[in-house]
């Protein structure tokens, strides 16, 4: 730059980015015969941006003095910045390392009765679930509970929680992730208390079957489920004359008669996100994906049975016979329904308050069968469901386990549940409930709840959620995803899931083999 | 002039000579001033920092048993070699780079355009524009994208319906269009903040140059693109690479726009990427991937002051 050093200033801050001119930019020079009004002779093309990052050619401009006062400066400063980047770390590396734990943390803890007053952490996500506490804790002054609703990033909450130590008393888990939070070592095994052990005739089998992880233990109380049943707009089937389907051929028979009588009606929608419908699915097949034996997990969840489902949607994808733009809950999926754009929903028991609320103008032409079956057997699956666990660092096992019996098993708070929640219950006092005996008005006054009991009595009991599950959750929705947009089908999504099972499993050091 | 340079820093030498022999500010005295923004910037970015820095050299074993006990322990560079495998995670970078490529340059010469018009005396309402056009900058990021969202969906959009009923067929939410999409949101988030430090930079140019152009005949045309332009140089390399840094950092609207998008996977962007491992437990592994990113983050912008500097002929 012409002029050298002279247009050089010392290093400036951050305000040069606002205040880049500066006088020696501008070349102005007396023009000679002329007068001394000073002429613009040039103006650089582009001013030169400020020195950030000084380099070291503004240095060479000066005398050593500043040159040796600046490098006593710059190296006092790094050497201020390097110690306190050393105490950052090592105050970081106190905190980060582990040691191998010396006893496993579900080990059985003791079950006393504590002395004084008790107070319990319980965290869920049910609306509503604060009054059926705020009825305990009226009854039992010495025995509090507090509640907190973590439906905000329910299991990113609890897991950091652990990490610091900092877990409730009890938490709400859904059945799926149990496996994933044992491996997180979330829980405390509650066998100590015999009533927790003998809370065990009081639930659907299969609901304890989840929670005591194959009955090795008392890890959680079923709360509630979601088996899957078949929503049927009855007035659709009846103006086109189909039969409403009691078999998957069936269903994809009235899915071609349906779209061929009016193009914008397709029998239901598949929503590529939504991997724990996608489950409820394959649960149905008994697509078994995990299994354990010889001290590994054997990892399946590209079985043929799981294909046969994939394939199956996956013709109807092709064929445009199911919409696939719209996302389950969603106020567009919502609107698709109250159109008349969509004949069918398959949806768990939790389901049915949502029609109820979002689209009263519908009231009357629903009706609730049973799932569509894959043989002649009857068989389904389950979507959604959440036990409460007992968490891991609980010094009040005893009061715990009394106010989850309570919780779980109790005619008044089922009902309370059900009524505030939309909780289908897991007890099997909670089909004897009133308002489950009842028919429910906005389906025609059938009693709804007696196909769902009886859809919970054909749920797979040996199905098995996998360690990672999250995981391979979100592997399998992206993969769905990708292939309801055009490329790869829903078979490929499972092989993409499997790999991702393995690979999560091997980063988390679960050992684990593919195939039976 | 040469003269001025020599004398000037030995004068500024003697003068901190003489400050230091009195005995100036002592270090308690700044230390104290200082204190109050150090405290809390070394406790909420070093420290997270340093600590992120060591998860990522931890691995995750578990004791034996078909759940175990997880613990961390060392594990050197076994999580970097994990990420710089991770085909999802080079992907997300190659596409927030192709968005970056064509929405950072798009953005900045909009906002440079409003800038420039905002500078000249042809605007009356001056003071009306740049609000309005800084008014987006106002909405979180979040509800921009949730307001968008309606505006792309087919069933409730009035642009679709408008777009359809001259023929067309947008798919804003389709496989192709989704990242232009998500580019669109942040242009409009963005452009108003970056007009504004442009047009701040614009202010700051003295009066006297602009009647100098005047008198050698420049027209309005080449005073803007030939004076103005270079003059806040600095200020656009500034906007950019602040949204250099912003669009490798892009989550909000993709993560947003993926709850009725299902174009949009779970590793759509790098910081999606990261949470999506981390939401997996693995939390070791998503702090390598977010050192990775910072890492990249900080190359590019280097380079780039790196080249813009060496261009404008330091």
């Amino acid at each position: 730059m012409a002029g050298g050093g002279a247009a050089q200033a010392p290093t400036r801050g951050p305000e040069a980015f606002l205040h880049p001119i500066r006088k020696y930019d501008l070349l102005i020079q007396p023009d000679a015969g002329n007068p001394p009004c000073g002429r613009v002779l040039s103006i650089p093309q582009k001013a030169s941006p400020p020195d950030v990052f000084p380099s070291k050619s503004t240095a060479s401009h000066r005398s050593k003095a500043i040159r040796k006062e600046n490098m006593s400066n710059r190296s006092s400063r790094i050497r201020l910045a390097g110690v306190a980047i050393a105490a950052a770390i090592s105050v970081a590396a106190l905190a980060g390392c582990s040691s191998p734990a010396t006893s496993s943390g579900s080990a059985s803890a003791s079950c006393e009765p504590s002395k004084g007053k008790v107070t319990l952490q319980y965290w869920n996500t049910v609306p509503g679930m604060d009054q059926v506490v705020a009825v305990w804790n009226k009854k039992h002054p010495d025995v509090q509970v507090q509640i907190k609703n973590i439906s905000n990033d329910q299991y990113g909450t609890l897991g950091n929680a652990l990490k610091a130590g900092k877990a409730p008393e009890l938490a709400q888990v859904g059945y799926d992730e149990l496996p994933d939070l044992r491996t997180q070592d979330a829980f405390v095994d509650a066998s100590a208390c015999k009533a927790a052990v003998a809370a065990k005739s009081k639930f659907v089998p299969w609901t304890w079957s989840q929670t005591s992880f194959g009955g090795t233990g008392v890890f959680a109380y079923p709360q509630d489920t979601g088996p899957m049943a078949l929503y049927v707009r009855t007035d659709l089937f009846a103006k086109y004359g189909v039969q409403i389907p009691k078999t998957w051929d069936e269903y994809a028979a009235a899915a071609q008669k349906l779209h061929a009588a009016d193009p914008n009606l397709s029998i239901t929608y598949f929503d590529p996100n939504n991997a724990e419908w996608f489950n409820g699915l394959l649960w149905q097949n008994s697509a078994d994906m995990y299994s354990y034996s010889g001290g590994k997990w054997h990892v399946t969840v590209d079985n043929d049975k799981g294909k046969q489902v994939a394939d199956y949607w996956q013709k109807l994808i092709d064929e445009k016979l199911v919409r696939t733009d719209l996302a389950s809950g969603s106020t567009p999926a919502n609107a698709a329904f109250e159109q008349n754009q969509l004949a069918t929903y398959i949806g768990a028991a939790w389901g049915y308050s949502g029609f109820r609320d979002n689209n009263p103008d519908l009231a009357g032409k629903w009706s609730i069968v049973q799932m569509p079956t894959w043989g002649s057997d009857p068989a389904s699956g389950d979507w959604g469901g959440s036990s409460v666990a007992f968490m891991k660092g609980n010094k009040h096992l005893y009061e715990s386990v009394e106010f989850n019996t309570w919780l779980n098993t109790d005619p008044d708070a089922l009902a309370l549940e059900n009524k505030l929640g939309g909780l289908y219950p897991a007890a099997l006092a909670g089909s004897k409930l009133p308002a489950l005996s009842q028919g429910v008005p906005y389906y025609n006054n059938e009693k709804i709840f007696d196909v769902f009991a009886e859809s919970s009595k054909n749920i797979d009991t040996s199905f098995t959620w996998g360690p990672t599950q999250k995981t391979v959750n979100l592997a399998l929705q992206d993969a769905m995803a990708k292939a309801t947009a055009g490329s790869g089908t829903l078979s490929d999504a499972l092989t993409a899931a499997q790999a991702a099972a393995l690979k999560s499993m091997k980063d988390l050091d679960i050992s684990a083999v593919a195939g039976n | 002039m040469t003269e001025f340079a020599t004398r000037a820093p030995r004068v500024v030498a003697a003068a901190e000579g003489r400050r230091r022999r009195n005995g100036g500010p002592r270090g308690g005295v700044i230390l104290a001033f200082v204190a109050p923004f150090l405290l809390p910037f070394l406790l909420f970015y070093v420290v997270p920092v340093a600590y992120a820095v060591w998860q990522s050299f931890l691995v995750v074993r578990r004791s034996s048993g078909q759940y175990g006990v997880p613990y961390t322990t060392f594990g050197g560079f076994e999580q970097y070699v994990q990420v710089m495998q991770n085909t999802e995670f080079w992907a997300s970078i190659g596409r927030v780079a192709l968005f970056g490529i064509v929405q950072v340059p798009v953005m900045l010469f909009i906002a440079l355009a409003m800038a420039l018009l905002l500078d000249t005396p042809l605007l009356k309402i001056k003071s009306f524009f740049r609000i309005t056009a800084f008014m987006p900058y106002a909405v979180p990021g979040v509800i921009a994208a949730i307001m968008w969202s309606f505006l792309y969906s087919p069933q409730f959009s009035p642009i679709v319906d408008a777009l359809q009923a001259i023929g067309l067929q947008p798919d804003f939410l389709g496989p192709a269009g989704v990242l232009w999409s998500t580019a669109n949101i942040s242009t409009w988030l963005w452009t108003g903040y970056n007009m504004l430090i442009l047009f701040s930079a614009l202010q700051a140019i003295p009066q006297e140059i602009y009647e100098a152009a005047k008198l050698d005949g420049a027209s309005n045309w080449v005073i803007a693109w030939q004076i103005k332009v270079p003059m806040i140089t600095p200020s656009i390399v500034l906007t950019t690479v602040f949204s250099i840094i912003g669009t490798l950092q892009l989550y909000a609207e993709p993560a947003v726009l993926r709850q009725i998008s299902s174009n949009i996977s779970s590793t759509f962007t790098p910081n999606m990427v990261a949470y999506a491992v981390a939401s997996g437990n693995n939390y070791q592994q998503a702090a390598a991937i977010s050192v990775v990113i910072a890492v990249i983050t900080f190359v590019l912008s280097f380079a780039f002051m790196r080249l813009t500097s060496r261009k404008a002929g330091l």
